[in-house]
């Protein structure tokens, strides 16, 4: 059976890994699965795109209606006429931009220094360093917050950006990554006389693409959704993120659930739109950070 | 080699005269290394190390937050024992953790183990399960907490149709942590079926034709091979669970505020809210240091425990 079928496909063009010969009732099982487990993963979204076009009145009805009886835009521009939606979206690509660069400067150099010179006191640091990583933010946050209120920052792009500009997890996952390129190809600079900057700029930067583009994509996503330490420092709507913004929203028109629903999709929209680009580059970022368990 | 190296040393020697003990190009090169780090590392002074030391010195002070503080010696943590408020959120927190992150682990296993087989649109699955993790806390909880309106989707979608009576989901005080943590459950699970995702495609797929070989079943194959390979992975997925979901904030004050009464008060807005609402700082100090000390010794034991394990 398996065999005839093989051959009854005479446009098959090359050979493939696993030819279907015949249906096979595991693989039907987990396919049906896969997409019961995506229609709940789906679910909220389509109650969410749906509830942004109907009006108050449609909200709630029994049974639930998943598409709108008409494409309404109302709660858009009401949400956008009542809260400076387009600002925090601005604050938050501001922020957003300006930590992620920070940070790839902080954590390639950290990461290069540990990773390939013996210095004094390295593996001191570098534990330090990793040790940071399970201090919790709130344990901080008193001091932190005195701190910045001592440098004058509070309500600051500075006060944003600054206290965010570098990652232990950054500094790891660039010295993993730096670890593997090879010495020879460093000596061989030196021994042309070049400096240790530019062997860094020229050299070890370039070879580490994939790692800085996994970096970015993590560190801006997480700031896109860091709540906490915005909550405290920007008390404005001048220096106010996009998070708090719907966070806003939602304590003062909590119960406007298609306007609510308006700007969430709004805030939602350009993280989706940029993962679905990079997507494949987001799995390699995760992976990366997974592989060192 | 040595004549190569001269000519430099006498310039440096010339250039940098008071240099007097002359660095080796070792040192010297070593020394750029150090200065590498140096940008981080002042970061990390600033705004990681000295803040967590003041957070120790100052939970022996009582203050508010825009006052000086007054020495207190070991009130503040004498005064944790009868706070009823701390206590619900060491309950909630460690009650979140669990409650989340074991369900999390094994459905996040079960879909990596099945996105592992070569089946077609793998990667289309795969991106979609992922799509909850990039989407920001307050959004997710903003759209669940119409999901858990009592008019809402879970309400009138999932239980009314099969009978069940509808739930006040966010204001009875069993349901509001479940439906935190059902919300959890969906946002995380994407995040670690990549992470173990990851750890399976580290497993040779030699391992399991030679096993296969011999004759082994699906289950003795994942009890045999895929499970003990996957250590290194349960450890970090079992750490970075522990970690996150200890210092939970967001969802709970977005959709409760730690309500009703203390059901959903999680650490994390337990001490921002006793730190910058109700403006004891030397108390939210104490708290915060007794997370930080959770965290580091949970994480400590989980490492030291895997070490146990691997001598087996």
């Amino acid at each position: 059976m398996a065999d005839t079928t093989k051959q009854a496909i005479p446009g098959a063009v090359g050979p493939r890994r696993s030819p279907w010969p015949r249906i096979r009732w595991g693989h039907v099982l987990l396919y049906v699965a896969l997409i019961a487990f995506a229609v709940l993963i789906l679910m909220p979204f389509a109650y969410m795109v749906s509830t942004a076009f109907k009006t108050r009145g449609e909200v709630f009805t029994q049974p639930v209606q998943w598409i709108p009886r008409q494409i309404n835009l109302d709660n858009f521009r009401d949400a956008l006429a009542a809260y400076p939606i387009t600002r925090y979206f601005w604050n938050s690509v501001i922020v957003g931009v300006s930590v992620t660069v920070l940070n790839l400067v902080t954590c390639s150099l950290a990461g290069y220094g540990f990773a390939k010179f013996p210095f004094m006191g390295r593996n001191l640091l570098f534990g330090i360093v990793l040790a940071t990583m399970m201090i919790p933010l709130s344990s901080m946050i008193i001091p932190l917050f005195l701190v910045v209120k001592w440098l004058g920052w509070v309500d600051t792009y500075w006060g944003l950006i600054v206290p965010a500009g570098t990652s232990a997890f950054g500094i790891f996952l660039m010295r993993q990554h730096m670890a593997s390129i090879p010495d020879d190809l460093l000596d061989a600079a030196r021994l042309d006389g070049a400096g240790e900057p530019r062997i860094f700029a020229s050299i070890v930067l370039p070879l580490s693409k994939t790692a800085l583009s996994s970096l970015a994509i993590f560190i801006f996503m997480w700031n896109w959704d860091s709540v906490l330490w915005p909550l405290l420092v920007a008390t404005g709507d001048r220096y106010r993120t996009l998070p708090l913004g719907v966070a806003l929203f939602e304590s003062s028109y909590g119960t406007n659930y298609p306007q609510l629903m308006a700007v969430a999709l709004l805030a939602m929209l350009p993280v989706l739109i940029v993962f679905l680009v990079l997507q494949r580059n987001f799995v390699e970022a995760m992976t990366l950070s997974g592989v060192k368990g | 080699m040595s004549t190569t190296v001269d000519p430099d040393r006498t310039i440096d020697v010339v250039g940098v005269a008071y240099h007097r003990p002359r660095l080796s190009h070792m040192q010297k090169r070593n020394l750029w290394g150090f200065l590498f780090t140096l940008p981080a590392l002042c970061f990390f002074l600033v705004f990681a190390i000295i803040p967590i030391a003041r957070t120790f010195y100052l939970s022996f002070f009582t203050f508010s937050v825009v006052e000086k503080p007054v020495f207190a010696g070991w009130e503040n943590y004498r005064a944790l024992l009868d706070d009823q408020r701390f206590h619900a959120s060491l309950v909630n927190s460690f009650a979140y953790v669990f409650m989340t992150y074991i369900p999390v682990a094994i459905i996040a296993l079960a879909l990596a183990l099945a996105l592992n087989v070569r089946l077609r649109a793998v990667g289309f699955f795969r991106t979609l399960y992922f799509i909850p993790v990039v989407m920001s806390w307050v959004v997710v909880s903003a759209i669940w907490k119409m999901i858990f309106n009592r008019q809402g989707l879970m309400n009138a979608f999932f239980l009314e149709p099969f009978g069940i009576a509808p739930k006040n989901w966010l204001t009875d005080q069993d349901w509001a942590p479940r439906a935190i943590v059902i919300m959890s459950v969906w946002k995380e699970v994407g995040f670690f079926m990549v992470v173990f995702l990851a750890g399976l495609q580290q497993i040779p797929s030699d391992y399991y034709e030679a096993a296969r070989v011999d004759g082994a079943s699906g289950w003795q194959l994942f009890r045999s091979i895929t499970m003990p390979l996957l250590r290194p992975t349960l450890l970090f997925v079992s750490v970075i669970g522990m970690i996150t979901g200890l210092q939970v904030f967001v969802p709970q004050w977005v959709m409760t505020q730690g309500g009703p009464v203390t059901a959903t008060l999680v650490m994390s807005l337990n001490i921002y809210q006793t730190a910058f609402v109700f403006l004891k700082g030397g108390t939210a100090a104490a708290m915060s240091v007794v997370l930080f000390l959770i965290i580091g010794s949970v994480t400590l034991v989980q490492f030291w425990l895997n070490r146990l394990g691997a001598n087996d």
